[in-house]
């Protein structure tokens, strides 16, 4: 115990006057020498006990007082340790950032971290007092924040008690960068950031400090799990590929589960669901800081060609990353007729050769396309209720009742590709062919003509201007290097078109010349591809880039959902939704029961919609809604939504990466501190006591 | 007697029909009279001032034989039956009459000095000296009516005396030597009083006796003495008791912080006597009607006396109810 008036315990001398008062008043008493003392005390000996008894509680009760009133003018104190860090009362600048990413779901006796949090946010609040500037951050990724510091600390607390967890992963950089913008621009000098959660190396971003060179602000780590080890583990994957051994609804799914704790977890049950049905149990066994494939076979129900997985884990103190879910879909085999133009005898130098190899390579029947090939001439013996995508690969302009056939065919569903080639006669094209083409032709272009060498390729188009977000392209990369590296030696040019509505330029050369086209027709699609699908004009069927260019385009015009086309995204990820010809709604129906509605100006005179209300874990289902009013749900853009599994690694981050700023070491406060603990106002209490005690005596007798 | 200024008045014939009638001196005055004789003697004549002339008799009195009345003997013993048959005057005479004993016993142990003149100088008379007056005013009665009288003085074992019965005149002067000696040095020393009773039985065991003891019968155990006097009591002894208390001890006037000390022994006690003051009169209560019960159960005839209360009236009293209970009185 310390004082803070120590000189004050002179006082406590003081005990010596009811002392001598006490011996004065013994002594200054009247003597009187009695001969009945023994009816003084009495024959009762608890008549004596009590007389002495009353005469030394008195005396007690006034040396307490005596002793109590100078050590309560001394202001003692003690100092115990307080959970929390010391909180500096007064003008000041403070941020507090929050974890509420879905980590801060973590369950410590049945109380989520975020929860904790948000109480010793409240208390810290509380504790800054009002002339401190605030501002409340949250660690999720993508969050807003807050634009500046506030004094008003009614507002402030209403916000920390509406934080609520997010399915998304911490992003604990973009957060302590924005509260290092926050106190550099205030002009206090005490600054202050508070980290209420559990600071996980995988929740920073590599990066430069947060701070601004010489303003780094006192860092106080508020762990809400006070230490505890956050074991967890996840099923951080899921993948499903078709499993023809099982049969042709068979299906194989491989899931990955992590441990990211320090202990071995052995034997942890996992199972699969389809449709909400458990359809395979196992266990599993992971060492500390690895991850683990669990293998399921199952068979997708009958009659049906999708349907919704789960696998689950059984579920730990974080539940939210135990389970993973994914869309399992029977492989849709597209049937292609493939009027070859300019058939050789010679494989390779055939129209078709590369387009054959690519739909279905290595001739495998799972490839997902059936093919089937015919010349100009037995087109119209051909019956196109049985086909999904016609290719016209370099054929000549055919008579007008096949051209009508087409069309209507078009009109009603298919989806009809024309490519270029030296059989396709620009003015023939434009006289009968004009219905099926996305835009007429004005002319063929060679344009390495007398090029020798190195000068051929230096002459030569590449591709440049792709349209990335369309299904054809969005499986590739950005700078697709397997279609910009493709050589065009010649090419045919496009004339002019009023008709810019329903048609779509997917891709250019880099002279800026047209090189895929694309229109709706009805209810299918045209799509004119101006160079030739085999080596003739170009070595695109060389590159990597031709086997999904035309897998997807055939898909395209096929309405498949692309191969490839993300069917599973991460919370918080965006994905474009196709808009149908006839389509005047689009639902998308969330989980949790909440549906998402895009329509009038939102789908007006475009093609495709952004989707973005992807903040909860599960499965999407997506519905067009057409202009006679009937709706319809789209199977193929169903998707699922996963948590990002980087924010299942609750492994802490060392302080260096917290701060990174040298300067820091040492300047971190830590989650506890020293309180002081004010005892003169118990002691005053004491007091008063004890002289109620000392009256209460003195009046009694 | 001027010494004495008491509020006396002289009273010619026709006494006061009451003691209380009686102007009589305080005690604290009739103790500043010159000696103990003159003082004792200043005592009998108050009490006995307008009353018949008294005699202390025995209460167990016995007829013996006649006497033929010689001029002084009792008029009221004349037995009239004999002179009507032999028409000469004879008087009865009782056994104790004839062989009547007293010892007085005197209480001089510590708690007896409380009182002015004791070591506690407390205001008026001590019990010590209020006793031994007391006692000497009856010794001076019997000493006049030619019987026998002894003295056994007790307190201190060291400095106990007692002087054998006597009717010689002189032996007043021994008695009152002892008595005037006791007040002189005072009250100490805590026998009890229980034992000294005891050596009295012993000393009066061949002959019963008149046995009158003065004391405060504040003792430890409480209860012994009494149990003693009723032994005399039952062997045939006449007992009497004073118990001699002081105003302060009946009613515990004190006010304020007061320490009291033990007269006998080393015990002190700080209090506020208002604090105890109904305990200590409740308690004092029910001593004294013990005491006054044992007396009456075992026939001790007992007189409660306070030293604020005139000797004489005290004396008076005394000899009004001895004289009440003798048969001789029927004459």
């Amino acid at each position: 115990m310390s004082f803070l008036a120590p000189l004050m315990l002179i006082g406590v001398a003081g005990i010596a006057v009811p002392l001598v008062l006490h011996l004065i008043g013994r002594r200054r008493a009247r003597r009187v020498r009695f001969a009945a003392i023994d009816f003084l005390f009495g024959s009762d000996k608890k008549v004596r006990k009590r007389l002495r008894l009353r005469e030394r509680l008195l005396l007690a009760a006034r040396i307490l007082a005596c002793t109590a009133l100078p050590l309560a003018l001394a202001k003692p104190y003690t100092a115990c340790q307080a959970s929390g860090p010391l909180v500096p009362h007064g003008p000041q600048a403070a941020v507090l950032v929050i974890d509420n990413s879905f980590a801060s779901t973590f369950a410590i006796d049945e109380e989520s971290m975020l929860a904790r949090s948000r109480e010793r946010a409240r208390r810290i609040l509380q504790q800054l007092g009002p002339e401190a500037e605030v501002a409340v951050l949250v660690t999720a990724e993508g969050a807003e924040a807050p634009s500046e510091l506030s004094r008003d600390h009614l507002r402030l607390r209403d916000r920390i008690r509406a934080i609520e967890s997010s399915s998304r992963p911490a992003d604990l950089s973009a957060a302590l960068r924005r509260a290092g913008q926050l106190l550099a621009g205030s002009s206090q000098r005490i600054r202050t950031v508070y980290i209420l959660g559990t600071p996980a190396a995988s929740s920073l971003r590599t990066g430069e400090s947060p701070w601004p060179a010489g303003a780094v602000p006192q860092l106080n780590l508020v762990d809400p799990s006070d230490g505890q080890a956050l074991d967890n583990m996840a099923v951080t994957g899921v993948t499903v590929e078709p499993d023809h051994e099982t049969g042709a609804r068979g299906i194989r799914v491989d899931a990955e589960v992590a441990n990211f704790g320090a202990h071995q977890v052995r034997e942890r049950p996992i199972a699969l669901r389809i449709g909400n049905r458990v359809v395979a149990r196992g266990l599993v066994t992971v060492e500390p800081g690895q991850r683990t494939r669990k293998r399921f076979t199952a068979a997708l129900p009958p009659g049906t060609r999708a349907a919704e997985l789960e696998v689950e884990l059984a579920p730990d103190q974080l539940a939210i990353d135990d389970r993973r879910y994914a869309l399992a879909e029977r492989t849709a085999e597209i049937r292609v007729l493939l009027v070859n133009g300019d058939p050789r005898t010679v494989r390779y130098e055939d129209e078709l050769f590369y387009l054959s190899a690519a739909l279905r390579p290595g001739d495998r029947s799972d490839s997902g396309a059936v093919l089937t090939t015919a010349t100009g001439d037995e087109l119209m013996s051909q019956r196109l209720d049985e086909i999904d995508v016609v290719v016209l690969a370099n054929v000549s302009a055919l008579p007008a009742p096949a051209v009508s056939r087409l069309r209507q065919w078009v009109e009603a569903g298919g989806g009809l590709w024309v490519t270029a080639g030296s059989n396709v006669d620009v003015e023939e094209y434009d006289q009968r062919m004009s219905p099926l083409l996305p835009q007429n032709l004005s002319g063929a272009v060679d344009l390495v003509h007398g090029a020798r060498g190195d000068e051929r390729s230096g002459r030569a188009l590449s591709l440049a201007k792709l349209e990335v977000d369309h299904p054809i392209f969005s499986v590739f990369p950005p700078d697709a290097p397997g279609l910009r590296e493709a050589g065009y030696s010649r090419i045919v040019l496009l004339g002019p078109t009023t008709e810019v509505s329903r048609r779509q330029v997917l891709a250019r050369y880099d002279n800026g010349t047209a090189a895929l086209v694309e229109a709706e027709a009805g209810k299918g699609r045209l799509l004119l591809y101006t160079s030739t699908i085999d080596r003739d004009w170009n070595d695109l069927p060389i590159h990597p880039g031709f086997v999904p260019f035309v897998q997807q385009a055939v898909r395209h015009l096929a309405r498949v959902s692309p191969r490839g086309r993300p069917r599973e995204l991460l919370v918080g990820h965006q994905l474009l939704l196709d808009i149908g010809a006839d389509t005047v709604r689009i639902d998308v129906d969330r989980p949790g029961g909440h549906r998402s509605v895009f329509e009038g100006e939102e789908l007006a005179d475009r093609r495709q919609v952004r989707f973005s209300e992807t903040d909860a874990p599960g499965f999407y289902e997506v519905t067009d809604v057409k202009r006679e009013g009937s709706g319809s749900a789209r199977g193929d853009s169903d998707f699922a939504v996963n948590l990002d599994a980087r924010g299942s690694d609750l492994r802490r981050a060392e302080l260096a990466q917290l701060t990174r700023a040298p300067e820091h070491a040492g300047a971190v406060g830590s989650d506890t501190h020293e309180r002081r603990v004010e005892l003169w106002h118990a002691v005053a209490a004491a007091l008063l006591l004890f002289l109620l005690a000392e009256s209460f005596i003195v009046w009694r007798h | 007697m001027s010494a004495a200024g008491g509020g006396r008045t002289g009273r010619t014939g026709g006494g006061p029909d009451t003691v209380s009638e009686l102007d009589l001196l305080d005690p604290v005055t009739v103790s500043r009279l010159e000696t103990l004789p003159v003082r004792a003697r200043v005592i009998v004549e108050g009490a006995l001032s307008g009353l018949h002339r008294a005699r202390l008799h025995g209460s167990s009195v016995e007829f013996a034989e006649h006497k033929e009345y010689s001029p002084g003997d009792e008029l009221r013993h004349i037995d009239w039956k004999v002179y009507g048959r032999a028409d000469r005057f004879y008087v009865k005479q009782f056994e104790q009459e004839s062989e009547l004993s007293c010892y007085l016993a005197l209480d001089a142990s510590g708690s007896m000095d409380y009182g002015e003149g004791g070591r506690s100088g407390g205001p008026g008379l001590s019990k010590l000296i209020y006793a031994a007056h007391l006692l000497a005013a009856l010794a001076y009665l019997m000493i006049r009516q030619r019987d026998k009288v002894g003295l056994l003085v007790f307190g201190d074992e060291s400095l106990d005396r007692y002087v054998p019965a006597r009717a010689r005149p002189a032996h007043l002067h021994d008695l009152l030597a002892v008595l005037e000696e006791v007040t002189r040095v005072g009250g100490r020393g805590s026998e009890p009083t229980s034992r000294a009773l005891d050596r009295l039985g012993e000393l009066t065991r061949q002959r019963r006796s008149l046995l009158i003891v003065a004391s405060d019968l504040f003792e430890q155990p409480e209860g012994g003495a009494l149990a003693v006097l009723r032994r005399l009591r039952a062997r045939g002894h006449d007992v009497a008791l004073f118990q001699i208390l002081h105003p302060h001890e009946l009613e515990l006037p004190f006010e304020g912080l007061t320490l009291f000390e033990s007269l006998e022994d080393r015990r002190e006690l700080l209090v506020d006597p208002a604090a105890i003051r109904r305990q200590y009169k409740r308690r004092m209560a029910s001593f004294l009607d013990k005491v006054r019960s044992e007396c009456v159960r075992g026939g001790v005839e007992h007189h409660l006396v306070a030293t604020a209360r005139p000797i004489e009236q005290a004396l008076l009293e005394f000899l009004t109810a001895r004289a009440g209970r003798s048969p001789a009185r029927a004459g």
